[in-house]
């Protein structure tokens, strides 16, 4: 290695800046255009990580990550208002996942609610429309359904969980490239 | 939510009746008819199976796609 390469590394990562421990930045460095590759990165690393994970531990990825996601989401809402109403929740929930997930409450044509009673069980059907997961399962060519979907079912369980103080349960019905059908199970 | 599906270039291999979760498609003469598009919440794995590329849907949320990389399609549009 040159050292002329070196001088030029080393130029490259000093400035005029001054930078006080009491500074705060008062906005996202760099511009978030210029975060692509970062972003890239970082889904290209949790698809690994997912990856490794299932072939280590098999079907108890699952558990893992589901259990990371549940504390997440139980961690996220603890700030948040408590409330017995299930659609109060969910409109909580959908304001604390804004710019990570996008969902909406849906019902077929043929139901008239959105809260559904069907074979002993009481649902709500959720469409999932813009997720992180389902990015990084496709900018790694993995299939969806699997581990890294268990920590968004995790999440929302745990924060459905903490609002409103009922044990809840998701599944999925259905995935798709633009959108994914879960079902919310209410205990 | 409006679906057309394309009757001249439907093959009739039926993989979107089987795929659909919410029974938006039927099979009619041998030609994917949409029976109940109001069921359809816009998942759009029909788009992804469909071998004849015979659907379209109108009024659709198109969801982020951030996993597309910017540098592949610059280079995409300088060869297409």
């Amino acid at each position: 290695m040159s050292a002329g390469y070196i001088d030029e590394l080393h130029e490259a990562f000093q400035s005029d800046l001054v930078y006080r421990s009491e500074d705060i930045p008062l906005e996202c460095s760099p511009r978030p255009k210029e975060m692509e590759q970062t972003l890239h990165g970082v889904m290209k690393l949790n698809g690994l990580i997912i990856r490794s994970l299932e072939e280590i531990a098999g079907r108890g990825a699952n558990a893992v990550t589901y259990r990371a996601g549940k504390k997440f989401g139980h961690e996220v809402a603890k700030y948040f208002q408590k409330r017995e109403d299930v659609e109060g929740a969910l409109h909580e929930l959908s304001d604390l996942l804004r710019g990570q997930y996008s969902f909406e409450v849906w019902k077929p044509e043929d139901k008239e609610t959105f809260i559904i009673e069907e074979n002993g069980e009481t649902f709500i059907y959720l469409v999932f429309h813009d997720c992180i997961v389902r990015q990084t399962l496709r900018r790694n060519g993995l299939d969806q359904g699997g581990p890294l979907c268990q920590t968004l079912f995790g999440y929302v369980v745990g924060a459905i969980e903490e609002i409103t103080g009922r044990k809840a349960k998701l599944e999925i019905v259905h995935t798709g490239p633009n959108a994914c059908l879960k079902k919310l199970v209410l205990k | 939510m409006e679906i057309h599906v394309d009757k001249d270039a439907c093959v009739g291999c039926g993989l979107c009746v089987k795929d659909c979760p919410m029974h938006v498609y039927e099979l009619q003469n041998s030609v994917s008819v949409a029976v109940r598009p109001n069921n359809c919440m816009g998942c759009l794995s029909c788009h992804e199976i469909c071998p004849a590329q015979a659907l379209e849907h109108r009024g659709i949320y198109a969801a982020r796609r951030h996993y597309i990389d910017i540098k592949v399609c610059e280079m995409l549009r300088k060869v297409v």
